[in-house]
């Protein structure tokens, strides 16, 4: 079942009987996950080059690796600062079968004598072409709004002056983390829904941070539990990734998520049966340049969903960042998968360690960061 | 009855009181919704509200001074392809032409309510959203 359908499903029948009656219950979301990127290896020229600086249709990739891997992380610009066509949207261009150029330089050694390189590569031509992520899927996000009097140009949106609008970016309900709040089937190893193809979760998500507040059925009030993800490019779809551009920000990668949650016992059925009402955030002043924020309030999800909250007595507009319509497209395609036996469920090799703690960043001596 | 046009002004048809003459010799009802002028000529978006045969007129009128005359659904357009429905647009959108269906989670955009301000346009992440005026 999808995450949509099991929720009425409990709704008529209880958690007891879903439990008994339902096996997995399919989760999904998609939106922009800047920390994502894809990893090449290109093949060897004749004579071939120990590529020192690599270029994908003018982005640059990190190749500080063996001589022709290289990764390109999605938020990468060119030298210009061009919004429209950063890393992302040469990872779409790659998965919409579009041959990219591939520039390279180098130095040339005894074993590597090739100094430059100007061709073009393409899915097709690419040995690898691995999506991987370190950060994907969080669990929970934060609600943004705008208490200046000029239009902000953030991560999470065109945020406009005067409490104008608030955005928020997590798929609440149908999420995937939302549904297994403490991480008791998602884990390293379990197979996932990644960009239209099929992936892995490779390990915990960069930040993961699983000790924050909770409500009474544990799922986490802030930002919490992330994903890093990893599956073949070559089996992704355009629908499913897609570079985005955020005016004034920078560029990120949409990527759609799928995980599919085996309902072990009553206790997962409950977890599964969350819905909107019963999973909140906080709503932070993005006028505020810190990263210690004050909440102004939190806010439930059937609240955003309305389309409208009140901020500070006032009526504020709402717009969410991830797609509900396509996290509910992953669910179903999840689902018809798992129904076709296309699509087999693995049980987590290692599970998430829950004392994570997520850690800031100080300036400090030499003597201060080894403790 | 009413109409949303885009007007397209010629730097010559600028020094004229257009709008003047829409009002006083047809008696219409003119909201300017959008105005901008530089050195090669002007735009607008306006909507006429009056009797159709004096609409009618005053829209030729407006062709006879030198004023190309498109109407609004030529004005923004959206790229269904590259819309992702994420609903970004949704909460800026002044008029409420971008609005998200809370059953199926998709984003439609109603062209009869869209008078082309174009705050939608950079503030779509996917840039699914191109103003044509």
């Amino acid at each position: 079942m999808t995450a949509d359908e099991f929720k009425e499903y409990v709704r008529s029948n209880g958690t007891k009987k879903a439990a008994k009656d339902v096996d997995v219950v399919t989760t999904g979301t998609f939106g922009a996950m800047c920390s994502s990127g894809a990893y090449f290896n290109f093949g060897h020229s004749d004579p071939p080059i120990k590529m020192q600086k690599v270029w994908l249709d003018g982005i640059q990739a990190y190749t500080g690796l063996a001589a022709v891997d290289a990764y390109l992380g999605a938020t990468e610009l060119d030298e210009s600062n061009n919004l429209f066509h950063g890393g992302a949207h040469v990872i779409e261009d790659l998965v919409r079968g579009k041959a990219v150029r591939l520039r390279a330089t180098s130095y040339g050694t005894d074993c590597y004598p090739r100094k430059e390189m100007d061709t073009y590569v393409s899915l097709r031509t690419l040995n690898q072409a691995v999506l991987f992520n370190m950060r994907n899927a969080y669990q929970n996000y934060a609600c943004a709004t705008n208490s200046s009097q000029k239009t902000l140009y953030t991560y999470m949106g065109k945020l406009l002056p005067d409490f104008g609008n608030a955005t928020f970016s997590s798929a609440g309900e149908v999420s995937p983390l939302m549904n297994d709040p403490y991480y008791r089937t998602i884990g390293v190893g379990t197979r996932i829904f990644l960009g239209g193809g099929e992936g892995f979760v490779a390990w915990e998500g960069t930040q993961f941070n699983p000790r924050v507040p909770r409500t009474a059925e544990g799922v986490p009030k802030r930002p919490a539990g992330s994903l890093a993800v990893i599956g073949d490019l070559k089996q992704m779809s355009p629908d499913f990734l897609k570079g985005l551009t955020f005016t004034k920000y920078g560029v990120s990668l949409g990527v759609g998520i799928g995980v599919p949650i085996p309902i072990l016992d009553e206790e997962m059925a409950k977890a599964c049966s969350v819905t909107n009402d019963k999973i909140v955030t906080a709503v932070f002043d993005y006028a505020q340049q810190t990263r210690a924020r004050t909440p102004l309030r939190e806010v439930s999800y059937a609240e955003l969903r309305s389309g409208e909250i009140t901020v500070n007595g006032k009526p504020v507009p709402t717009s969410s960042l991830s797609s509900l319509y396509k996290a509910r497209q992953i669910s179903e395609i999840l689902k018809n998968r798992i129904l076709k036996r296309e699509f087999s469920i693995e049980k987590p090799i290692q599970t998430f360690s829950m004392d994570r703690v997520f850690k800031p960043l100080e300036v400090r001596s030499e003597k201060e960061a080894m403790g | 009855m009413k109409t949303k046009v885009v007007l397209n002004f010629s730097p010559e048809a600028s020094n004229q009181p257009i709008t003047h003459n829409l009002i006083s010799k047809y008696h219409l009802m003119l909201n300017i919704l959008r105005a901008e002028i530089d050195e090669v000529g002007g735009k607008m978006v306006i909507e006429l509200s009056g009797k159709a045969d004096e609409i009618r007129k005053g829209l030729d009128y407006l062709k006879a001074s030198g004023v190309s005359v498109r109407p609004i659904k030529e004005g923004v357009r959206r790229d269904e392809e590259a819309c992702t429905h994420c609903g970004m647009c949704v909460s800026i959108c002044p008029t409420k032409a971008l609005t998200i269906d809370a059953k199926t989670g998709k984003v439609s955009f109603n062209e009869e309510r869209c008078v082309a301000c174009g705050v939608c346009i950079d503030a779509c992440p996917p840039r699914a959203m191109e103003i044509l005026i």
